[in-house]
């Protein structure tokens, strides 16, 4: 016996590879989106700083706004730089 | 009035002395009575022979006497010897043949007898009241119009204080008769449609050559004797003013058997058309009858012009327009009871039958109107309901699908929905009852339901009414057109404004609140879409468009990203294939693979199952996943390998099995079958991490496709040649329903709430051993607070918690005091 598969139709989630299921800012999960946004993933991106954290992009460009002195990361205090 | 003349004589008799008698006086009495009793006789004195005897009495004084001793011989005459002769002569003597036509002739001769014997008294009460009028020699009384009066009261009171129930019978059977003869000439002299004539002979019964109105061979007919005698007879009863008193009773018993009759032959069970004004011109005819039943009643304003003439002095056939009006309206009142009373009782098909059944509720509304049964109506119908759709032989989708055609109906009916509210409350409590009402409801208004698109119909009207604004308080209505409700409208918080008559929004009201239709929307779009996945979404977004306008756009906004999704996976294996069509084909995957990308935050909670897929398979979806995160940077895929749909060939040694489309765990167990020829239930089930249970019901497909067959010692091994159509036959049968697979691939709406509960249950258990005892409220309060910021996004009602905590009391597992809940001393294992 043969048997070929002519399309195999597969169902997936995707997720973000991040070390924590939630965003540190918004507690909203990361594979969901920030407060602001309705529609997840492309529009309502991760980002990464140098110190490994990550957050929405727009939470933590919110909360970098809001910081008058120092831009650190809402984490670990240390001084927030985007990982490139 | 009369009490007040009354006096008036008799204080004047006292006066009279009895032992002065002039000269004269006796003869001059009895040649005024005599005169007065019986006018037409040969030696009647002269006219002035009579004034000077007229004079000589009032002279005396007796000239008041008259009218007391008229009115008495009259009554004495009546009861002694009149009354006993009229109902002798009503009467049949025995062995006479008993014919109708018999009966109406002694029926009218007993009253012409009547009238002889009375006509004399009431000729000289009449003079004398004319006199009286005149003051002819000083006579004064109360007038001729007052006498009659006096005269008639006592012959009605003597003559009709407890008639024998013979009168009345004959009256009936006479008067049906003349209603027949009448209607049978009207019938002939109007133009009558096709169709009825058949109708209406049917009804009669008639055999051949019977006379419709008389009921009797043609050569035979009376009918115009009939009509004859009945113009007769309304003629002395009218003069005798018994004609109310004998006639109404049996017109009006006549009346309503013949309404209902008709209404029973013509309209029971006919919803289609309206009868409103076939009944208004049958009622016209019936209403000649009666005017020749009545033809000789004179109105009471014209009786007081007339009073003093003889009968025949009157108008006869043109009876007064009051007494014709007065009918006209008795029989449009009973006609409206009737046809009301009936189409109620008939309301349940009615509604079932709607819209086509539109001229019923027309003309029940129009009858409505003039009666008073709306509570007979409520109650008739709310019984109809519970007796004849709200019993669990009937299928969920058949109630809902009454209950819209209720709504639809009723409001036609009753515009301020009060009848619609107040009967449809049974329906609406027992859908709540029935587990897939919403799951019915929302097939319907996607237009999944078989037979049922009246829902989807209303989704896509023009103008929805949003659920939202029905919220709101403040609806700018003027207070000039506010109108109260009906009497029986239910007095809950809902005003009058909050009464919708929307099909969708009563629906959806029925649970009172929209969430959990939208959360069930979501798992039949989530099965839809993971169904067929064939990325073609137009009637999917159509419906949530729809549906956006119902709800609110906030709401479907989960389904929009799910929509989302989907679009999204197609413009990514798009993107995928054209990169492996580029690769040189040595390197070419060898599985057409695609996948259905999901948001799994948006999406409904998936059946969580997991299967091993064949290496072939999980090595192209690992090439797969390697492509999506290079064109989706820091992002992965989880495959949910039981998921999706499998296109496969099969070739065989003597057979091609082409295009058969199969789940994945079907194809996974084939692809194994086909590295290998023969497996034991234990190995395959190894080899997919698979229960053997389910192993054994999906190989099931494959032998009813005669793939695979089970042979001895339990394992299965493939069929390379066909069997024998015998063989195959046995088979099919022995497998039929082996198939049987759970259709939907979210996980269910309560297992969804087995899972919550299972959660709170893990933190009320936390609360109460560390506050030992806490109240309903505060349970709920605290795992609102906690709960609601966890993973599990959930709310839950307060009488559902209690719900919940009561069954764990039941169970042991809690214990309720004075108010508290707290858990047992030893814990229940």
């Amino acid at each position: 016996m043969k048997v070929k598969i002519k399309q195999w139709n597969g169902v997936a989630s995707w997720s973000w590879v991040a070390n924590d299921d939630n965003c540190g800012i918004c507690r909203a999960p990361f594979n969901g989106c920030c407060p602001d946004c309705k529609v997840p993933g492309d529009d309502c991106p991760l980002v990464w700083g140098q110190c490994s954290h990550c957050f929405h992009m727009h939470c933590i460009l919110k909360w970098l706004n809001s910081q008058q002195v120092q831009q650190q990361c809402p984490m670990c205090r240390q001084e927030w730089k985007f990982k490139e | 009035m009369r009490s007040c003349t009354y006096h008036l004589s008799s204080s004047n008799m006292n006066a009279v002395q009895p032992n002065s008698v002039p000269q004269g006086l006796v003869t001059a009495w009895d040649t005024v009575t005599t005169a007065l009793l019986s006018p037409d006789l040969d030696n009647a004195p002269s006219e002035e022979a009579l004034s000077d005897h007229l004079d000589l009495l009032c002279r005396c004084g007796a000239g008041q006497y008259m009218e007391g001793w008229l009115l008495d011989t009259l009554h004495m005459n009546l009861t002694s010897a009149v009354a006993p002769e009229f109902w002798a002569g009503l009467k049949l003597q025995d062995g006479e043949e008993v014919q109708e036509r018999r009966r109406a002739r002694v029926l009218l001769q007993a009253f012409r007898t009547l009238l002889a014997r009375l006509e004399p008294s009431l000729g000289g009460l009449e003079q004398i009241g004319r006199w009286q009028d005149e003051g002819r020699a000083g006579l004064s009384g109360p007038g001729a119009q007052s006498l009659s009066e006096r005269a008639f009261t006592g012959i009605r009171a003597i003559l009709l204080f407890s008639p024998p129930d013979l009168l009345h019978e004959r009256m009936l059977e006479f008067l049906s008769r003349t209603f027949a003869v009448h209607m049978s000439q009207a019938g002939q002299a109007a133009p009558r449609r096709e169709g009825e004539d058949e109708e209406e002979e049917a009804a009669m019964g008639t055999e051949g050559n019977v006379c419709q109105g008389c009921a009797v061979n043609p050569h035979d007919c009376w009918c115009k004797e009939a009509l004859k005698l009945l113009r007769e007879l309304s003629h002395i009863l009218s003069r005798l003013q018994l004609l109310e008193r004998v006639s109404s009773e049996a017109v009006t018993s006549i009346l309503h058997k013949l309404i209902e009759q008709r209404m029973e032959q013509r309209c029971r069970g006919e919803y289609e058309i309206s009868f409103l004004s076939d009944f208004q011109g049958w009622l016209d005819q019936v209403l000649g009858w009666v005017s020749r039943v009545f033809a000789s009643e004179v109105d009471v304003s014209r009786m007081a012009s007339s009073a003093a003439g003889s009968g025949g002095e009157r108008a006869v056939g043109q009876p007064s327009s009051a007494i014709l009006q007065r009918w006209r309206h008795h029989m449009q009142q009973f006609f409206c009871r009737i046809y009301a009373s009936m189409r109620i009782e008939e309301l349940f098909s009615i509604i079932r039958d709607f819209p086509e059944s539109l001229p019923a509720i027309e003309d029940l509304k129009f009858c409505l109107d003039r009666t008073s049964q709306r509570q007979q109506l409520l109650t008739s119908l709310k019984t109809a309901f519970e007796t004849r759709l709200l019993h669990p032989g009937v299928h969920t989708s058949d109630i809902i699908t009454v209950y819209i055609s209720a709504i639809k109906a009723l409001r036609h009916l009753d515009p301020s929905m009060v009848i619609l509210q107040v009967a449809c409350q049974p329906i609406r409590k027992y859908l709540r009852t029935r587990e897939d009402t919403v799951r019915q409801i929302v097939g319907s208004l996607t237009g999944d339901a078989e037979g049922c698109t009246d829902l989807a119909n209303e989704l896509s009207r023009a103008d929805p009414v949003t659920l939202e604004t029905q919220d709101s308080e403040d609806e700018g209505s003027d207070p000039e057109e506010w109108t109260p409700d009906p009497i029986d409208a239910l007095t809950d918080k809902t005003g009058s404004k909050h009464r919708s008559s929307d099909i969708i929004s009563l629906l959806v009201s029925i649970y009172g609140s929209k969430q959990i239709f939208i959360d069930e929307y979501r798992t039949v779009l989530a099965d839809r879409l993971l169904q067929q996945l064939n990325y073609s979404t137009a009637r999917e977004i159509r419906n949530v468009e729809l549906l956006k306008l119902r709800f609110g756009e906030s709401h479907m906004h989960l389904c929009e990203v799910m929509l989302k999704d989907v679009a999204d996976s197609r413009r990514i294996n798009t993107n995928i294939r054209e990169e492996e069509s580029r690769l040189p084909p040595e390197e070419q995957p060898p599985l057409a693979l695609s996948a259905m990308i999901l948001s799994s935050e948006f999406w409904p909670a998936l059946k969580d199952e997991r299967m091993e897929l064949p290496a072939v398979v999980t090595q192209a979806m690992e090439a797969y996943t390697h492509r999506y995160e290079k064109l989706k940077a820091m992002r992965t895929l989880n495959w949910k390998s039981h998921l999706g749909t499998v296109t496969l060939d099969l070739e065989l040694e003597d057979r091609t099995l082409s295009n058969l489309s199969v789940s994945p765990i079907h194809a996974a167990i084939i692809l194994h079958f086909q590295d290998k020829a023969s497996w034991s239930l234990e190995e395959l089930s190894g080899a997919l991490a698979v229960p053997q249970e389910v192993v054994r019901r999906k190989l099931a497909l494959w032998q009813q496709h005669g793939v695979v067959r089970e042979e001895a010692g339990g394992r299965y091994a493939v069929q390379e040649t066909a069997p024998s159509s015998r063989e195959k036959q046995d088979r099919s049968v022995l497998l039929m329903d082996s198939d049987e697979e759970g259709d939907s691939n979210t996980a269910t709406q309560s297992e969804q709430r087995e899972e919550k509960l299972r959660l709170f249950w893990a933190y009320i258990q936390a609360m109460l051993t560390n506050l030992e005892s806490m109240t309903l409220e505060r349970i709920h309060t605290m795992l609102r607070m906690f709960v609601s910021s966890g993973p599990v996004v959930t709310e839950m009602e307060i009488g559902e918690l209690q719900a919940f905590l009561d069954k764990k009391v039941r169970d042991h597992q809690l214990i309720s005091s004075a108010g508290v809940y707290r858990l047992p001393k030893s814990p229940h294992h």
